[in-house]
C-alpha cells in the first residue's frame, strides 16, 4: 500500500489546533519572483510602454500616443487573422488533449499488461517533439506536396484514390496544418498525462475491480474524474503555446495560399519582422494575452473545488 | 533496455567521432577565428555560407584559401567568423538590434533587398573612401543604385547578382516562348503530353513576388515613386499590374500551370518536378542549371536549357535582380577600411568565380574563364534587362501582400482587381506607418 | 465473455491503436531520415523519390566530423539541463507554496504568474535584448540561462502544483505532529513522492530548453558558446546552395542526446512509483 492511504488514516484534528498559524509564504515564492522579476519582468513591462509608441526596429518615434493601440486594433485583416487562430487552436488543442490522454492510456495499459513496442510509441511521439521545427517543416512540406510524387499523393494514387489538394485548397489546408502541429506538440500532453495517470491511486482500480466495473466504466468513474485538474491544467498550458506557436505554419505554408492559415503569431512575426512596427507587434502580443487569459479563466472555472486550500 | 542503451552508445559515437576525426583539408577554416591569434586587431564578419563554411568541401577549401591569403596580406589582423541563419528577416532586425546596441559585427553580409533599409536605420559606414572611381564606375548601373545613399556616397559592395528565366525540355517544348500567350500555348501543349505543366513560385515567399515582379516591369510599371511611396495601384500602373496578375490567373484557370503552384514557395522544388520528369516549363533562377546539371542522368540534362522570361510582347521583356553584398557596420575607420578589403580581394571577383555566381562588372566576365561559357554568356545577356527590387523600405510589406494577393487569385477565392485594391490599401498604410 | 477474453479483446486494440501511433509519428521521420542518406545529387529529388538510389553516410560523418557540432551540442546540453534544474530549484518551493499555503490572491498570482508566459516570447525578444545588452549579458551562458528559466518557470510551477495537490495533505500534518517543520516535510515527504512529477517537469523543461531558438539567436553570438538550435542553421545553407541533406542529418543527431534523457527520466517516473509501493 502506498504510503498516502497508509496515513490519511491520522486523525486530522489533532494536527490542527497548534500547527495551523499562518505560514509566511513569502519565503518561498521568493526564488521565483527573483529570477522573473530580474530577467524577465522588465522586458515584459516594456513590452506595455512600447504599445503606446510609434517605435520601430528602423528606430523612430519614441514618444508616447495612443494611436498604434486604436490603428493596430482596426486594421482590417485582423478578424479574419482571429477567426484562422481560433480555428487553429480549438482543432490543435483538443486533438493533442485527446491523442495525448489516448496514447498514455494505451501506454500505461501496455506497461501493465507487458505488451510489446510501447517504448517505441512512446519515444516515437517524443521524437517528433524534439526534432527542430524547420525539419518538421520540410517534412510536412513533401508529404502534403501536391505534385504527381508527393508524399502522400503518391500513396493515394497507388490505392487509387484521387490526389488531394492539402495545401492549395483555402478550405483543406488548416486542416494540413493542425495535422502537422498535433504531429509535433502531443508528446507534450503525453508525458503529463503519463505522469498524471501513474500518479493515479491504484487502491482506487483495485477497488473498482471488487465492485466488477468494467474497463469503460473505470475509465469514465475512476480514471477520468482523477485525471480532470491535470486535463485542465494541461489544456491551459498547450493552448498558451499554441497560440505562440508558428513556426510549423511558417515553414509549411507561410500563411498562405493568401491568409488562409495566418494565425495571430504568425502576423505579430510578419507584423514586427516585416514591417519592422514594433509598437504595433506589441500590441498585438498584449492582444494575445488578453485571449490567452480569458480562456484560461474559463478552463480555470471548471477546476474542482477546494483547490483553493 | 534495448534503445536506451543503443542510443548511449550513439551518443557516445557522436562525441567520440567528432573528436577523433581530424580536419579534412589544409586550408579548411575550423576555428572562430582566421589569422594569428594574437593579432592585435580584430574585424568580425558576419557570413552566409558564401564563405568558409560552405557544405560542399571544395568551395568552403576555396574560401579557406582565400580568407588566410587575405589575413596573410594584413598582418596585425585576425577575422573573427560568425554564421547567420538562413531566415533574412530575424537576421536583419538583429543586425538592426545588435548595430544600436553596439554589439553588430563590424564586418557582415548583407541581403541586397535589404540594403535600402540598412541605409535608412543609418547603420552602414561609407565605402567610398576605400573603393577607387573606375572600379565603382564598373558596375552595372542597377548595383550601383542599389548602393549609394542619398548623399552619393556607396554604403556597401554588391558582388554577385542573379536573375530569373524560363526553363525548358527542348524534347516536348521545341520553341522558346517568347510573350505570355507563347507561354500559355506551351504550357498547354506540355498538359496533353501528360506533363503538369508550367511551374512557379505562387506561395508566401519572397520568390513569389520576386519571380512574378517581371511581368509587371516588362510593361514599364513601377511598384514605388521616388519618394518610396506605394504607386501600383494607381492609374497606369493598376492596369499594368492587373494585366500581370491575370496572366498568372489564366495560366492556373487555363489548366497551363496545376493548381499547386499557390503553395510552391520553394526553387527546390522545380528540380524535384524536372528529376521526376513530371514539367517541361518553370520559372527558375539561374544557379538552378548548375542544380539541374548534378541532379538530372546526362541524356536528360542534355534536354533542357532557358530562355529570357516571356513578356507581354517579345519586345518587353524584364527579369528579377538580386544578390549579395558585403557592408560595415563598425565605426571604427580601420575596421571599416578592413572590411572594405575583404570585399575587394575576397567577393568581388575570387568568389564569384570560385561559386559561379554572376559578378555585377561587366570587366570580370572576361577576366574569369568560367563565364566564358554559352549559358553564362546567356545570363549576363539577360542581364540587360535586369531590374532590381525597389530600394524603398516599405518593399518588404509591398511584398508579403503580392504574396497573400498572389493566394487568393491562383485559388479563385478573389477577383483579380478586388484583391489587388487589398493590396494596395495594405501597402499604403504599412507606408503611412513607417 | 470471460474476463480473460476480455483482456485479449483489449490486447488486440492496444495493439492496433499503437500500430497507427507509431505509423503516424514515424512515418515523417522516415522522410528525414531519407533526406539525411542522400548525396549533394539527390537532394534535388525533394519528394520525388523516397528511398535513395545510392544511400549515403557521408552526412552523418561531415556533421559529426566537424568540429563545431559537439560543441553546439554540448552547449545545448549544458543550457538546457543547467535550466531545468535551476527551473526546478526556483519552481517547487514556489508549488508547494500554492499547493498548501491559504494566502489572499492565490489564483490570481497563478494566473499573474501564467500570464507571463502569454506574451508572445516573440515581442519580448526585442526588448529583452536591450535589457540583457545594457546589463552585459549577452554571449553569456549565465544570461541565457537564466532567461531560459524565466520562460519555463511559469508552466514548471503549474505542473508542480498539480503534482503536490496529488499528494494528501494529511501526510504533511502526520509529519508535522512527529516534528518536521515545513522544510522538512517538503524535503522529506513532498519531493520524493513527487518525482514522477518532478520527472516529466525536467523532462518538459529540458526539451524545451533544447529547442529555444529565439533567446540564443539573440542573446549569442559568438559560434563556440552557441546551442545546437541555433547551430543547426549553419547546415540550411542558401537557395543556390542547397543543402537540405546535411540539415536533416543534423537534425536526427541533434534529436539524440534530448532521447537519451527522456528515457533514462521515464525510468526515474516508473521506479519511483514502485519505490512508493514497497515502502508502503
Amino acid at each position: 500500500m502506498p504510503p498516502a492511504i497508509a496515513s490519511s488514516a491520522v486523525p486530522r484534528a489533532a494536527a490542527l489546533p497548534n500547527r495551523r498559524q499562518r505560514p509566511r509564504v513569502a519565503p518561498w515564492l521568493m526564488p521565483l519572483i527573483l529570477v522573473l522579476g530580474l530577467f524577465y519582468l522588465y522586458p515584459v513591462l516594456d513590452v506595455f510602454r512600447l504599445a503606446l509608441t510609434r517605435a520601430t526596429l528602423l528606430g523612430g518615434d519614441e514618444g508616447y500616443t495612443v494611436s498604434t493601440l486604436t490603428q493596430t486594433l482596426a486594421r482590417p485583416e485582423l478578424p479574419g487573422i482571429l477567426g484562422v487562430t481560433a480555428l487553429f487552436t480549438l482543432a490543435s488543442v483538443f486533438s493533442q488533449q485527446l491523442l495525448g490522454l489516448a496514447i498514455a492510456l494505451v501506454v500505461v495499459r501496455g506497461e501493465k499488461r507487458r505488451l510489446f513496442g510501447t517504448t517505441i510509441v512512446r519515444t516515437t511521439a517524443l521524437i517528433a517533439w524534439v526534432v527542430p521545427g524547420i525539419a518538421g517543416g520540410i517534412i510536412w512540406k513533401m508529404l502534403f506536396n501536391e505534385a504527381p510524387f508527393g508524399g502522400l499523393n503518391s500513396i493515394l494514387r497507388l490505392m487509387g484514390a484521387a490526389p488531394v489538394q492539402w495545401l492549395s485548397d483555402p478550405d483543406l489546408v488548416m486542416w494540413s496544418v493542425v495535422i502537422s502541429n498535433v504531429w509535433r506538440g502531443t508528446a507534450f500532453s503525453m508525458v503529463v498525462m503519463y505522469a498524471a495517470l501513474k500518479a493515479i491511486d491504484p487502491v482506487l482500480y483495485e477497488a473498482a475491480a471488487v465492485d466488477g466495473a468494467s474497463a469503460p466504466q473505470r475509465l469514465m468513474h475512476v480514471t477520468l474524474p482523477q485525471l480532470r485538474s491535470a486535463i485542465l491544467v494541461n489544456m491551459i498550458l498547450i493552448t498558451i503555446q499554441t497560440l505562440n506557436t508558428f513556426d510549423a505554419i511558417i515553414s509549411l505554408t507561410g500563411g498562405g495560399p493568401g491568409r488562409s492559415t495566418e494565425v495571430l503569431s504568425l502576423y505579430t512575426f510578419n507584423v514586427v519582422f516585416r514591417n519592422y512596427d514594433l509598437a504595433g507587434g506589441a500590441v498585438l502580443s498584449i492582444l494575445m494575452l488578453v485571449i490567452s487569459l480569458g480562456l484560461a479563466l474559463v478552463y480555470a472555472a471548471f477546476l474542482p473545488k477546494g483547490e483553493d486550500r | 533496455m534495448m534503445t536506451r542503451s543503443a542510443c548511449r552508445l550513439s551518443l557516445a559515437a557522436v562525441l567520440a567521432a567528432s573528436v577523433a576525426l581530424p580536419a579534412m583539408a589544409q586550408n579548411t577554416i575550423t576555428g572562430d577565428t582566421v589569422g594569428p591569434a594574437n593579432a592585435p586587431k580584430t574585424l568580425t564578419f558576419r557570413m552566409t555560407t558564401d564563405g568558409p563554411r560552405n557544405n560542399d568541401p571544395d568551395v568552403a577549401e576555396g574560401y579557406g584559401k582565400l580568407f588566410r591569403e587575405y589575413v596573410a596580406r594584413h598582418p596585425g589582423w585576425k577575422v573573427e567568423l560568425q554564421m547567420m541563419s538562413g531566415d533574412i528577416g530575424q537576421e536583419q532586425a538583429r543586425m538592426l538590434e545588435q548595430a544600436k546596441s553596439g554589439n553588430a559585427p563590424d564586418c557582415a553580409a548583407v541581403d541586397s533587398f535589404v540594403l535600402p533599409l540598412f541605409k535608412k536605420a543609418g547603420v552602414l559606414q561609407s565605402f567610398s573612401p576605400y573603393f577607387k572611381k573606375e572600379e565603382i564606375e564598373q558596375l552595372f548601373p542597377f548595383i550601383r543604385e542599389g548602393i549609394t545613399g542619398t548623399d552619393g556616397q556607396i554604403y556597401a559592395w554588391w558582388w554577385s547578382t542573379d536573375l530569373r528565366v524560363l526553363y525548358r525540355n527542348k524534347k516536348v517544348i521545341a520553341e522558346a516562348p517568347q510573350t505570355w500567350d507563347d507561354t500559355r500555348k506551351a504550357a498547354l501543349a506540355s498538359v496533353k503530353e501528360g506533363m503538369e505543366g508550367i511551374l512557379f513560385n505562387g506561395g508566401r515567399f519572397e520568390g513569389t513576388t520576386f519571380d512574378w515582379l517581371a511581368n509587371f516591369w516588362a510593361q514599364g510599371g513601377k511598384l514605388v515613386d521616388d519618394a518610396g511611396k506605394p504607386i501600383f495601384g494607381e492609374g497606369e500602373n493598376r492596369a499594368k499590374f492587373i494585366k500581370a496578375v491575370n496572366y498568372y490567373r489564366d495560366l492556373v484557370e487555363s489548366g497551363a500551370a496545376p493548381k499547386r503552384v499557390a503553395t510552391i514557395g520553394n526553387y527546390d522544388d522545380f528540380n524535384a518536378a524536372a528529376a521526376a520528369g513530371t514539367t517541361a516549363l518553370f520559372v527558375g533562377g539561374n544557379w538552378q542549371l548548375a542544380q539541374l546539371k548534378s541532379t538530372l542522368e546526362a541524356e536528360d540534362f542534355a534536354n533542357w536549357t532557358f530562355s529570357m522570361l516571356p513578356g507581354p510582347t517579345g519586345a518587353e521583356r524584364s527579369t528579377g535582380t538580386g544578390g549579395w553584398t558585403v557592408a560595415s557596420l563598425s565605426k571604427d575607420p580601420a575596421k571599416v577600411e578592413m572590411c572594405a578589403n575583404l570585399a575587394r580581394e575576397i567577393y568581388m571577383g575570387p568568389a564569384n568565380a570560385l561559386q559561379e555566381q554572376l559578378p555585377t562588372r561587366a570587366d570580370l566576365y572576361d577576366k574569369y574563364p568560367v563565364f566564358a561559357t554559352e549559358a553564362n554568356k546567356a545570363f549576363a545577356a539577360a542581364l540587360k534587362v535586369g531590374q532590381a527590387r525597389p530600394g524603398a523600405p516599405v518593399y518588404p510589406e509591398i511584398s508579403n501582400q503580392i504574396q497573400i494577393m498572389m493566394g487568393k487569385v491562383l485559388t479563385g477565392s478573389q477577383p483579380t482587381e478586388a484583391a489587388v485594391d487589398d493590396a494596395f490599401k495594405a501597402s499604403m498604410d504599412a507606408f503611412k506607418r513607417l | 465473455m470471460s474476463a480473460k477474453t476480455r483482456e485479449r479483446i483489449g490486447d488486440l486494440f492496444s495493439y492496433l491503436f499503437m500500430l497507427a501511433t507509431f505509423v503516424f509519428f514515424a512515418w515523417p521521420l522516415l522522410w528525414l531520415l531519407s533526406l539525411a542518406l542522400r548525396t549533394r545529387k539527390e537532394v534535388f529529388l525533394g519528394v520525388s523519390r523516397f528511398i535513395p538510389k545510392a544511400p549515403t553516410l557521408e552526412n552523418f560523418a561531415m556533421i559529426l566530423s566537424s568540429d563545431k557540432f559537439a560543441g553546439y551540442l554540448w552547449n545545448a546540453l549544458k543550457l538546457s539541463c543547467l535550466s531545468a534544474l535551476g527551473c526546478l530549484i526556483v519552481a517547487l518551493p514556489a508549488a508547494y507554496a500554492f499547493s498548501r499555503f491559504r494566502f489572499r490572491g492565490k489564483g490570481a498570482w497563478m494566473m499573474a504568474l501564467l500570464s507571463v508566459q502569454m506574451i508572445s516570447p516573440l515581442v519580448i525578444m526585442v526588448p529583452l535584448y536591450r535589457y540583457m545588452a545594457s546589463i552585459g549579458l549577452t554571449d553569456s551562458h549565465f544570461g541565457a540561462t537564466m532567461v531560459y528559466i524565466a520562460l519555463a518557470v511559469p508552466m514548471v510551477t503549474w505542473i508542480l502544483k498539480g503534482t503536490i495537490d496529488g499528494i494528501p495533505a494529511a501526510l504533511d500534518e502526520a509529519a508535522m505532529i512527529d516534528g518536521c517543520n515545513r522544510l522538512g516535510v517538503f524535503l522529506r515527504v513532498v519531493l520524493p513522492l513527487s518525482t514522477p512529477g518532478i520527472a516529466s517537469a525536467f523532462i518538459i523543461s529540458v526539451i524545451g530548453g533544447w529547442s529555444q531558438f529565439l533567446v540564443p539567436f539573440l542573446l549569442i553570438t559568438k559560434e563556440s558558446l552557441t546551442p545546437i538550435g541555433v547551430g543547426i542553421f549553419q547546415y540550411a545553407g542558401t537557395q543556390n546552395d542547397s543543402s537540405i541533406q546535411l540539415l536533416a542529418a543534423a537534425c536526427l543527431v541533434s534529436v539524440v542526446p534530448a532521447i537519451v534523457a527522456f528515457l533514462a527520466l521515464q525510468r526515474l517516473i516508473l521506479g519511483a512509483l514502485t519505490a512508493g509501493a514497497v515502502k508502503g
